[in-house]
């Protein structure tokens, strides 16, 4: 019962986490929950009794991408341009 | 013409795991002859506890020599992408 | 350009924590969940959050691309080396030769789950290191390539 509370939250949060990354205008922001969507899912993988490809997600999802994504970011513009 | 092509591939695609889908249970893999001989005997071939780290790198060695051929040949095509270039070298980003 | 100071400063904190865990992963790769690949990741996070956190050139001027280019090449030499000794043996590549031939990594290991001895499992650990030691280099390099190509403007 308690893990399905647990993976129920952790679901929710997935997707909480999935749709701010879409409505964010602030590109940093947004890196920053596909950071959280990444260590979400690295759990929901943890409690799927996967722990190798937990690790692995939380190395290279969370922490790589993140980081690719803040020197991209450093590099061109911080906020997104709206088309009308 | 190119439409229906596609839709016939998705069309396909989707009869096919709902026919595999429809047989088995979520969560309940099917059985094999060799899950059940990496269980019972890759601990005592290989001297591992870690059942996933003995088939990757002793049973699955090629798979696993295969993978660091991949990342060698993404890190020699990185280095090729962002080279130094020379002052006279000519070059235009589209 | 770099980050603020808070940045800088909770870099140098976490970053030798980050290398302790990975080289631990990597190390209990026979043991424990993880190995190579894995443990590899983490160690790259460390560097790459030291990366992020400081420019270009003062990050090149600590640690050389060609450095971490070599630290790759080392591990994928190795890996191969190690496979292929086992050819002289008498047997065919990929073998565990260190099982039936080496003084070390052989000591017997029991059935079942167990807490488990590090002196075990033959040619497996020095495999984990060297893929660990491979991706390493390889997740470092790439972000650092990517890194050299950007005008930091902001």
């Amino acid at each position: 019962m308690i893990e399905l509370v647990v993976q129920g939250a952790v679901l929710t949060g997935l997707v909480i986490a999935a749709v701010l990354i879409i409505h964010f205008r602030d590109l940093l922001s947004a890196a920053v929950a596909f950071g959280i969507f990444s260590f979400l899912l690295s759990l929901e993988f943890y409690i799927l009794q996967a722990p190798d490809v937990a690790i692995a997600e939380a190395g290279i999802g969370a922490g790589l991408t993140t980081a690719i994504f803040v020197m991209a970011i450093r590099g061109t513009q911080r906020m997104e341009e709206v088309e009308e | 013409m190119k439409n229906l092509v596609i839709g016939a591939t998705v069309l396909i695609l989707c009869l096919g795991i709902l026919y595999v889908g429809v047989g088995l249970e979520f969560g309940v893999p099917l059985f094999t002859d060799m899950d059940e001989y990496f269980v019972s005997h890759g601990q005592e071939q290989t001297g591992g506890n870690n059942i996933v780290t003995d088939i990757v790198f002793d049973f699955r060695g090629f798979d696993t020599l295969g993978e660091a051929t991949v990342l060698f040949t993404a890190v020699l095509g990185a280095g090729l992408v962002f080279r130094k270039r020379g002052e006279d070298e000519e070059y235009e980003y589209e | 350009m770099n980050m603020s100071k808070i940045v800088r400063e909770a870099a140098n904190l976490l970053f030798p924590f980050i290398l302790v865990f990975g080289f631990y992963i990597v190390l209990h790769g026979h043991l424990t969940p993880g190995g190579g690949f894995q443990g590899g990741a983490v160690i790259a996070t460390g560097f790459v959050l030291l990366f992020v956190a400081y420019s270009y050139p003062q990050i090149t001027e600590r640690i050389g691309v060609g450095a971490l280019h070599n630290t790759e090449t080392l591990g994928l030499l190795l890996f191969i080396v190690t496979a292929l000794i086992a050819l002289g043996f008498g047997v065919t590549f990929f073998t565990n030769w260190m099982l039936d031939i080496g003084p070390i990594l052989n000591n017997p290991v029991a059935f079942g789950p167990n807490p488990g001895d590090l002196n075990t499992a033959g040619v497996i650990p020095v495999m984990n290191i060297a893929v660990g030691i491979e991706v390493l280099g390889a997740l470092s390099v790439i972000v650092l390539y990517m890194m050299s190509g950007t005008k930091e403007t902001i």
